[in-house]
């Protein structure tokens, strides 16, 4: 469009000036006294966009992920673990809140981080097509050398196009079902081991006394569509799981709908603590506090490996692994197999500066996985990690979960494009009752896949 | 501050001096003290219960609404000691203020110079340019990330504080423009006109006349911006590129883990960050009994 | 407009009502550009820079694919058509009432900007009549002063679903009124957004109508109720006049933030249940911003441009009326 550089001049113009009468403000950063206890606090120069930026030994890489809070301080251990290793600082940057945009803005503004952990695939292919993220090759790692660290198909998960770029660094196994051991003895029910089994039992609790399933969707539509995949991968099978999830078959398709009428087997107004009205207008948090809060009146809590975690640090300080809080694997339901779906975050280069490649190779040793596993906040995806470094024993089941499955699939949802409907939405609107139109749906979806 | 107004009602030469007078003047007005104290309710009971949930140990927080901790009593400081022992949240409040002054007085600074000219200067275009300026109310910050990002880049300046300074300042100016525009054209003609004879330049009547009559107008929109600035968290986000220029917003946001789910620590933190913005209301309060918009020459 | 009596400049003082009519305006009226030029560069340049480029940028990057706000691919009026006949969220004019992102909006523009304004006013009036007044301000006031997380966090609190911890069922639960999800019953989610919306502008309505009430000349008042006049009479012939320039104002404030709301929508909703509550600038932000194709966002923003142009015609309008030239 010729008329650009026309328009161009004019902010140009503007920034001549801007900087002749602005420039002697600026203020000298660090003066504003900041505690130098933790890297993480101070600065180092390493976040520069001159190529081979920092100096001889040490220098520093700047890595960026949206965990704030204790997952920070847990994660701020494998970089101090990984100072001590290799004498370079890894200075952690927490983007909270709107995470793709700004990695998005700080990209396009030629400031990116050196190391970017990113909470969904959507958003890897997005920025591995647009060349923002660099090819494991570019930075120096050959992907075979690594492979015999991860369960066969966990590498894949951060590959585009074949090219691998990015690493699984954490997960969480979403096929967990948390369920209260004291009410399932005092009710007389075992945990369930197929759909039927489970049907049963949530009709035994309820005709007990209260409704057994504690549900929260509103905001967080999310966790609905935990409930769909893992119905979806029992019920139709990890082929179709994987074709459903790659834009390579429509959700028009009926295995969809199907899904959907078995999650409402459960997710209605009989079985779900409140109402589901009351669910969609509930945070799933919430929806924890409902099955192990204080006041808790339902049983059994749907939803990954973390809300051990949450349920024991957050909701309920009084919870006993084993008595009153406990977990088993999601029910089957075609067959007897076991697939686990997982959630996870995988990390990726942003910058080829020094620092990147040790950084990014440590995150793959035995040493890096033990670290973190150790502080019980996640699951760590190195095979060599010993399951004993686990703190409690739900999260050593949940290791072993995943080590035993028989198929591994990444969280559904968070494989789509990020330009796709919302798919937790419109299962708010299923199990309310109302028609989804799966067509117009899968031609939205369809728009984003080929806008990618 | 206390005489009452002449809006308030028919016009009562003197006070009553009878006690009953008294008493029937009080049950005339009680409808109103009624009115006022559900009004009152209204607005205090949701952030009061925030208050209450700040003291509040997590797990009751996720078990009880707030009010039961009335009858149990069981308060704890752990949530406020959490969010003040965070790392750098010193120098993120330090970090707020510098960045919310210079985000309030060059604004306000611009944006009534801007307004003098729509309002008492003469110029071609005049109203389809302060159309166009109110125009621009409607531009969402985000539209303008990519294109002035791309312009701050070979200039560095998200490594500082004037990209931030200088975008706060340019979304305000719209709203800025507006709001003063309206205030200055009602002030009077005469005493303008009458300094012009008098041979005052421009720049002598705004600084003698226009500013001064109209302080309570300046003053609201600095207490607006300074309010907006001092909140934000988008911006910051975007602009502020080194973590040791981040405000308090994004340090708050920072203690939250990936689920969003420390309530407590949000609760806590929500108050801290208030106690300036209270502050910075209740000193410039008397500015804005004074005829705001409406000018104070009676 | 005032029923009756002058509508054009409020009167200042008793001093320029005697001179017998306009005044001479020459002097002030002096077309003066170096002033003006000397006035307005700073806010031209900062506008320029910052509003008025970008905003060219994003009007033609509405005619393109737009992918990470580069320009891909000439698409024409693809993004309008597709946001206007194939998105269900953005409008859906398939049955009565409409639905959709722009349904919604129109149900805050009416109701959120009225009742702000009603309460607005009618906080300002009666607060004037007491003593406490500062205080009265300052407690509706205080809203403003609070970061919008937290204002979310205390929203959740009060429209919690369960009566003992949400504070709005716990109240009706004393009356033995069913808890309701405030935020998960399609029937009743906007109306609770839309309250909690209010809650948080009044004090900023308040706050500048109590001025502009306080700045209506005594004199005007007394007389009119020496005259006779009956309460009634002054509010809607006196006062509401004199404050409607102030209104006008603050009219085109709300409208404006009817238009670019997202964040409280975004945090207590994500717009559900389902796409019940989603409003125009999610359209704006979800499906293009943060998915990258900002082609569509464009877009979207240019429809929030041509609907907001005739309100800022008409205060135009207005405000030329009360400046007398």
């Amino acid at each position: 469009m010729a008329k650009f550089p026309r328009l161009i001049t004019l902010p140009v113009a503007a920034m001549l000036i801007l900087s002749a009468c602005g420039g002697g403000a600026t203020p000298t950063p660090g003066s504003s006294g900041t505690p130098a206890s933790n890297p993480p606090a101070s600065t180092g120069t390493g976040a520069s966009t001159e190529p081979g930026g920092s100096a001889v030994t040490g220098g520093s890489i700047t890595v960026t992920s949206l965990w704030g809070g204790s997952e920070q301080e847990n994660f701020q251990k494998v970089l101090d673990a990984f100072k001590a290793a290799t004498g370079i600082t890894a200075n952690y940057e927490s983007i909270r809140t709107d995470y793709p945009t700004v990695l998005q803005t700080r990209i396009s503004g030629g400031n990116p981080p050196d190391v970017s952990i990113l909470p969904g695939i959507g958003f890897l292919r997005h920025f591995a097509k647009d060349g923002s993220i660099k090819k494991l090759s570019d930075v120096g790692i050959d992907a075979s050398s690594i492979a015999g660290n991860y369960a066969p198909g966990i590498l894949e998960i951060g590959a585009v196009g074949g090219d691998q770029y990015a690493i699984m660094v954490k997960f969480n196994s979403k096929s967990t079902l948390w369920y209260r051991p004291d009410t399932f003895t005092a009710d007389g029910v075992t945990p369930p081991k197929t759909w039927d089994e489970f049907k049963t039992t949530l009709a035994t609790l309820k005709s007990k006394g209260e409704a057994p399933l504690g549900l929260g969707t509103g905001p967080d539509t999310w966790t609905l569509t935990d409930w769909f995949e893992s119905i979806y991968i029992r019920q139709a099978g990890p082929e179709k799981y994987d074709q459903l999830f790659s834009g390579k078959l429509p959700w028009s398709d009926p295995s969809v709908a199907t899904a959907v009428d078995t999650m409402k087997e459960v997710l209605n107004d009989n079985f779900v603590n409140g109402g589901i009205k009351a669910a969609n207008g509930r945070a799933w948090v919430d929806g924890i506090g409902q099955v192990f809060g204080a006041n808790a009146k339902a049983s059994v809590y749907y939803e990954g490996g973390f809300v051990g975690g949450i349920a024991t640090g957050q909701v309920n300080k009084a919870l006993e692994i084993g008595k009153t809080i406990d977990w088993t694997d999601f029910p089957s339901i075609a067959n007897t197999d076991k697939p686990v779906t997982i959630g996870g975050d995988v990390i990726a280069a942003l910058t080829t500066n020094p620092g990147v490649k040790e950084f990014l190779t440590y995150m793959t040793t035995k040493e890096a996985g033990e670290v973190w596993a150790k502080t019980g906040a996640i699951i760590s995806p190195v095979k060599t990690v010993d399951v004993s470094v686990y703190p409690n024993e739900t999260t050593k089941k949940e290791a072993a979960q995943v080590t035993g499955a028989s198929a591994v699939r990444f969280d559904g949802s968070d494989l789509l494009p990020a330009g796709s409907p919302d798919l937790g939405a419109q299962l708010q609107k299923a199990i309310a009752g109302d028609t989804v139109d799966w067509a117009s749906f899968e031609s939205q979806v369809a728009t984003a896949w080929a806008a990618e | 501050m206390t005489q009452p107004s002449a809006l308030a009602g028919p016009a009562i030469q003197e006070r009553p001096t009878t006690l009953s007078g008294r008493i029937v003047k009080a049950i005339n007005r009680t409808p109103i003290h009624i009115a006022l104290g559900l009004i009152a309710l209204i607005w205090l009971a949701p952030t009061i219960g925030l208050l209450v949930t700040s003291f509040r140990p997590r797990s009751d927080i996720q078990a009880t609404g707030w009010w039961e901790t009335l009858s149990t009593l069981r308060f704890t400081t752990e949530n406020y000691s959490a969010v003040l022992n965070a790392q750098g949240l010193l120098g993120s409040f330090v970090n707020n203020i510098i960045i919310s002054i210079p985000s309030t007085l060059l604004p306000l600074t611009i944006a009534s110079m801007a307004a003098y000219a729509f309002s008492w200067v003469k110029f071609p275009f005049r109203d389809s340019l302060f159309l166009l300026v109110v125009a621009l109310l409607m531009i969402p910050t985000q539209v303008a990330f990519i294109p002035v990002l791309n312009l701050f880049k070979p200039l560095g300046w998200t490594q500082g504080y004037i990209a931030i300074w200088l975008v706060h300042t340019a979304f305000a100016l719209p709203f800025g423009i507006f709001l003063l525009r309206n205030f200055f054209i009602t002030l009077p003609r005469d005493l303008i006109e009458a300094a012009r004879i008098d041979g005052a330049g421009d720049i002598g009547i705004f600084r003698t006349i226009v500013v001064p009559l109209s302080v309570p107008a300046i003053a609201a929109y600095g207490i607006f911006q300074f309010l907006w600035v001092w909140n934000d968290l988008l911006m910051a986000l975007v602009f502020v590129q080194k973590n040791t220029n981040f405000p308090m917003t994004l340090a708050i946001q920072n203690l939250l883990s990936q689920y969003g789910t420390e309530w407590h620590l949000l609760a806590a933190g929500a108050f801290l960050l208030m106690i300036v913005p209270l502050l910075v209301f209740f000193s410039l309060q008397r500015y804005f009994v004074q005829g705001l918009l409406a000018g104070s020459v009676k | 407009m005032a029923g009756g009596l002058e509508p054009l400049e409020p009167v200042k003082d008793q001093a320029s009502l005697t001179k017998g009519g306009k005044a001479p305006s020459v002097a002030a009226d002096r077309t003066n550009r170096t002033a003006a030029l000397l006035f307005l560069a700073p806010a031209a340049v900062l506008l320029i820079v910052f509003l008025v480029y970008p905003t060219i940028y994003t009007i033609a990057l509405a005619f393109n694919r737009g992918r990470q706000g580069q320009f891909t691919e000439w698409v024409g009026f693809d993004n309008f058509v597709t946001l206007f006949t194939k998105d269900p969220n953005f409008i859906d004019l398939s049955h009565f009432p409409p639905s959709g992102a722009i349904w919604n909006n129109i149900l805050w523009l009416v109701f959120y900007t009225g009742f702000v304004l009603i309460l607005g006013l009618v906080v300002a009036t009666l607060a004037s009549r007491v003593r406490y007044e500062s205080i009265i301000k300052a407690i509706v006031f205080l809203p403003m002063a609070i970061a919008a997380t937290a204002l979310a966090v205390i929203w959740k609190f009060v429209y919690a679903p369960d009566a003992n911890t949400g504070l709005l069922n716990a109240i009706l639960g004393v009356a033995n009124v069913g808890p309701v999800s405030w935020l998960g019953d399609p029937g009743f989610v906007n109306a609770a957004l839309i309250g909690a919306g209010i809650w948080g502008s009044v004090g900023f309505a308040t706050v500048i109508l109590s001025a502009a009430l306080k700045g209506i000349p005594t004199e005007i008042l007394e007389s009119a109720r020496t005259e006779g006049a009956t309460e009634r009479q002054i509010f809607f012939r006196i006062i509401l006049p004199m404050v409607s320039l102030p209104m006008s104002v603050l009219a085109v404030t709300l409208i404006v933030n009817v238009i670019k709301l997202f964040d409280l929508i975004y945090v207590l909703t994500n717009g559900g249940p389902g796409t019940s509550s989603r409003v125009i600038a999610f359209t704006f932000y979800q499906d293009g911003f943060r998915s990258g194709q900002f082609g569509k966002a464009a877009a979207v923003a240019i429809v929030m441009l041509i609907v907001l142009i005739p309100v800022m015609i008409f205060n135009i309008r207005r405000f030329r009326q009360a400046s007398v030239t």
